[in-house]
């Protein structure tokens, strides 16, 4: 479980990276599928208070990556804590392109997906802890 | 059973009723961990959110252009009865915030009501002096107007209105704006180079010119074919661009 974490979180980053790298650039996302990416991009919710949401993706993943490196309770509850919080700033920005911005960007969509899947196995892994704090190594 | 028999089963009844216990203490701590998490990411999440909402503080798209725009006719760009008696004219630059903000804070009432009533008919001269980006969005509105759907066109590009001279008007976001408007898209872009194109360019910047427009957005009125002149309200002003048509129609 700790595995296919760490897989879809790299994954995220890897979206993440993407994005930011083009929002940094001035370029458009390549969006074959939609074509709502630019239009994502350049709106005003791509910023939080002036940061890129691509880099605070990247930095979210970053995150959830350093919690899943380590093992323990506090470690498996800041996975879980840092993919909820994910997961629902997700669901905001996914309810921003599709009922505010009329577009949508198949990048976030595919980082929404991920902070979905990250949420269900570092919250499962969390409830699988072994009892008394020990831990396995699942 | 012997008597030994008898003390291992009841031990081994109290390891396992221990074991038990401890599993359950650790899962009811496991769950409150998971509820402490869960709430503490809803907060932030929710801050996050409240933050992006301001940030990104654009006027609510007006309600749609279909039920906005819906019925009224469109011939050569302007928009409403081409017999109403009074020609409200709007200068603006498409990538000017004020003039998105006047499009959908004031026009929206002067639609539903005077233009739907027939009482004014509405055009626009798309100028495009704050740079390249205004350019071309000028040019692909003279295309989507060729399509009749230039008010169309002007009410989805506002509604994603990026920040001024990005270089946000490229041709993907042109393609999207043309979409929401329903207009071709291939087609609007294919025009923007013509020479029609050209010409409401150049009529934008020379009736600009006459009128002796400072900035954008700036509002004409004209009865039937009577002189041009600015109206003296602010744009934003709903009410009060209101109250001037309306004492320019009882003249």
């Amino acid at each position: 479980m700790r595995a296919a974490a760490i897989g879809v979180a790299l994954a995220g980053l890897g979206i993440a990276t993407y994005l930011t790298v083009v929002h940094y650039a001035g370029d458009e996302p390549v969006c074959a599928v939609a074509h709502g990416c630019a239009t994502v991009q350049q709106s005003d919710y791509a910023s939080l208070a002036g940061v890129p949401v691509a880099l605070l993706g990247v930095l979210g993943y970053l995150g959830v990556l350093a919690a899943l490196a380590r093992d323990g309770e506090a470690w498996r509850t800041a996975a879980a804590f840092l993919s909820l919080a994910g997961l629902a700033f997700s669901g905001w920005l996914t309810y921003v392109e599709v009922g505010i911005l009329d577009a949508i960007c198949i990048w976030c969509v595919g980082s929404a997906i991920c902070m979905a899947l990250l949420t269900v196995l570092t919250v499962a892994r969390m409830l699988r802890a072994e009892p008394g704090g020990a831990v396995s190594a699942s | 059973m012997s008597k030994q028999a008898v003390i291992e089963r009841r031990r081994a009844a109290r390891i396992e009723s221990e074991r038990a216990e401890r599993a359950r203490a650790s899962r009811t701590k496991r769950l409150w961990r998971l509820g402490a998490a869960a709430a503490a990411a809803a907060v932030l999440a929710a801050g996050a959110v409240a933050v992006s909402s301001n940030g990104g503080a654009k006027p609510a798209p007006p309600a749609t252009t279909s039920s906005l725009l819906a019925g009224i006719p469109e011939n050569h760009g302007v928009l409403g009865d081409p017999k109403a008696p009074l020609t409200l004219t709007e200068y603006v630059d498409l990538q000017c915030p004020i003039c998105a903000r006047a499009a959908q804070s004031t026009l929206p009432a002067l639609i539903r009501d005077d233009v739907r009533s027939g009482k004014v008919k509405l055009q626009v001269r798309t100028l495009s002096f704050l740079g390249a980006d205004s350019v071309r969005a000028a040019r692909v509105a003279a295309g989507a107007e060729r399509q009749g759907r230039l008010w169309a066109f002007l009410e989805a590009f506002y509604a994603r209105q990026g920040t001024e001279n990005s270089g946000y008007v490229t041709d993907g976001f042109l393609r999207d704006v043309s979409k929401a408007a329903g207009v071709d898209a291939g087609q609007a872009i294919g025009q923007a180079d013509s020479a029609f194109a050209s010409g409401r360019l150049e009529r934008a910047d020379a009736d600009a010119t006459r009128m002796n427009v400072q900035g954008t957005p700036t509002l004409t009125v004209k009865r039937g074919n009577g002189p041009e002149r600015v109206l003296t309200t602010s744009p934003l002003d709903a009410a009060a661009v209101q109250a001037e048509l309306d004492r320019e129609a009882a003249r």
